[in-house]
């Protein structure tokens, strides 16, 4: 009889099954064997993956706490593992990874005061390379995330000011479906900012027939702004300068804008 | 001579006593107070500042709290349930009045599914409760992160708690077909335990059933996937932890793969509860 029965309910099961499977990744225990004891093992693939990976994140916030460096990566590490698909937890461990440690390491050495600058670079750069690792990881399961890429940018401008790498994750950024509009703008700003005008001015050109112009988040007029003050920095002659679209205004059919 | 035909007035009357005698038993208020607590003790999770991103949290340790403690319930009520009529000499009163012996099954079936009903209306409303007045707050805290409206779907919550039910069904009407044959409270529940683990980690079976070469070994694993319904199924509450909301098709199909598993199990324990010498 159950055979009968499962043999019955299969076209029901299977297509919801293949729709489930599709939205949930695998659980890859090879990455956290060793780290985990049978029992959580069995919660893991009893469906409550979701509530370890919360408790694994609470002791990572735990070791936070307390600057426990160690702990603290490892922890991040192992609930990135356990639950991959919150985007939550990549960004802030590789956050907590990028900002957060270098200053518990200059503290470790007895403050950032005493820390010589070229000290100061080194672990700059070390924690901000495990933090990119993380995100590279992140980008597994989230490809086309531009928040990924935008924390990348972020921790390459801020935290090791390094510009060139900056720009290319503000491209990439800027190239994913839903990029935020102030991704190809700041991209645009730090390639002027290298002096590379050019560039952002062609860049600039393209985004603009781009931008809806009932949406205030995306700024056409300072991007058109943005494109005026490259020509007069590259002194491109009036004839030759960006010539905007006609555009819609609201209440304005488009047939009437001259 | 007259025939006496299959009666719903007297299965509802034992299911009525049935949900009578649960609540009057603790362990459902005792689970209901340790699901709750749980629920209301995820506020905690302010002190962690963790922006929107709590409420997925909160989201998280609800439905881990309604999973956990509902499967406990759905096991230990049915087989406390069904033993207590056995051990009290009951059963045999009512099954020596003209009561089928199907009547009596689905009398305590329909009954722990009330009790189950209950505590699972009680944890939805709490859950959404306590989602509703943190994103209020949060709203408050934080605009920016909820520029585009409420995060939460507080409809797929109670869809899912709604699954959630009839997994807990399933797991009953297991547990009954357990009871219907063994001799003790504990073995049944213990091996109600097994089974749950079992149908939770049935999907691994299979997906190693797809990659095995050796014939015998596929069939016997084929037919292990067949007999044992497929847990993970409804395992539905991470999408909408995640802000995804739940497609009314996939939802629809999960609910009637449960009833149909709910009717089959019970049919099974009807089956083999006619063979018992009480």
């Amino acid at each position: 009889m159950l055979v009968l029965a499962g043999l019955l309910t299969r076209p029901i099961e299977a297509p919801a099954w293949h729709q489930l499977r599709e939205r949930e990744p695998a659980l890859n225990l090879d990455r956290i064997e060793g780290a985990l004891g049978q029992g959580v093992t069995v919660a893991l693939l009893g469906g409550f993956r979701a509530m370890v990976a919360n408790f694994i994140w609470l002791r990572a916030n735990h070791h936070w706490e307390r600057y426990d460096r160690p702990a603290t990566t490892a922890l991040i590490h192992l609930t990135t593992a356990v639950d991959p698909r919150p985007l939550y937890f990549w960004l802030n461990g590789a956050r907590m990874i990028a900002y957060d440690m270098p200053n518990w390491r200059y503290d470790d050495l007895g403050g950032i005061e005493n820390v010589p600058r070229d000290v100061r670079r080194e672990i700059e750069r070390e924690q901000s390379g495990i933090a990119f690792a993380l995100l590279d990881n992140a980008l597994e399961f989230h490809p086309d995330n531009p928040s990924i890429y935008i924390d990348k940018a972020n921790i390459a401008q801020r935290r090791i000011e390094d510009l060139e790498l900056a720009v290319e994750y503000y491209r990439q950024a800027a190239l994913q479906p839903d990029a935020p509009f102030y991704a190809a703008r700041i991209y645009a700003e730090l390639l002027r900012r290298l002096d590379r005008h050019r560039e952002a001015y062609e860049w600039l050109v393209e985004l603009y027939p781009r931008l809806p112009p009932d949406n205030d988040a995306a700024m056409a007029p300072v991007v058109l702004g943005r494109i005026r003050d490259l020509e007069d920095h590259l002194g491109i002659p009036p004839g030759e300068r960006y010539q905007p679209p006609a555009r819609a205004r609201p209440g304005v059919p488009e047939m009437l804008v001259p | 001579m007259k025939t006496i035909r299959f009666s719903p007035e007297r299965v509802s009357i034992i299911a009525r006593n049935t949900l009578l005698e649960a609540v009057r038993q603790k362990l459902f208020s005792f689970l209901v107070l340790i699901s709750l607590g749980m629920i209301l003790s995820s506020t905690f999770f302010r002190d962690f500042n963790f922006g929107s991103g709590e409420l997925k949290f909160i989201t998280d340790f609800g439905f881990g709290a309604i999973t956990f403690f509902g499967s406990i319930l759905a096991i230990v009520a049915t087989a406390q349930l069904f033993f207590s009529e056995i051990e009290n000499r009951t059963a045999l009163t009512i099954l020596a009045k003209p009561v089928f012996r199907s009547e009596f099954i689905f009398g305590k079936f329909f009954g722990v599914f009330l009790v189950l009903l209950f505590f699972c209306a009680i944890m939805a409303v709490s859950l959404a409760g306590v989602l509703y007045w943190r994103e209020g707050e949060l709203t408050r805290e934080i605009p920016d992160a909820f520029a585009d409206g409420r995060l939460v779907a507080y409809g797929d919550i109670f869809i899912f708690v709604f699954l959630q039910w009839l997994k807990f069904g399933i797991l009953a009407a297991i547990t009954m077909v357990i009871a219907s044959f063994s001799n003790t409270n504990l073995y049944s529940v213990v091996m109600s335990f097994f089974i749950l683990i079992i149908c939770h980690l049935q999907y691994l079976a299979r997906d190693a059933w797809e990659a095995l070469g050796v014939l015998p070994v596929k069939l016997a694993v084929g037919l292990l996937g067949l007999i044992f319904p497929n847990f993970q199924l409804f395992n539905l509450g991470d999408q909408i932890a995640l802000g995804e909301r739940l497609p009314g098709e996939l939802a629809l199909r999960v609910a009637l793969y449960g009833l149909v598993y709910i009717l089959v199990f019970n049919a099974v324990a009807i089956y083999s509860f006619r063979k018992r010498e009480i």
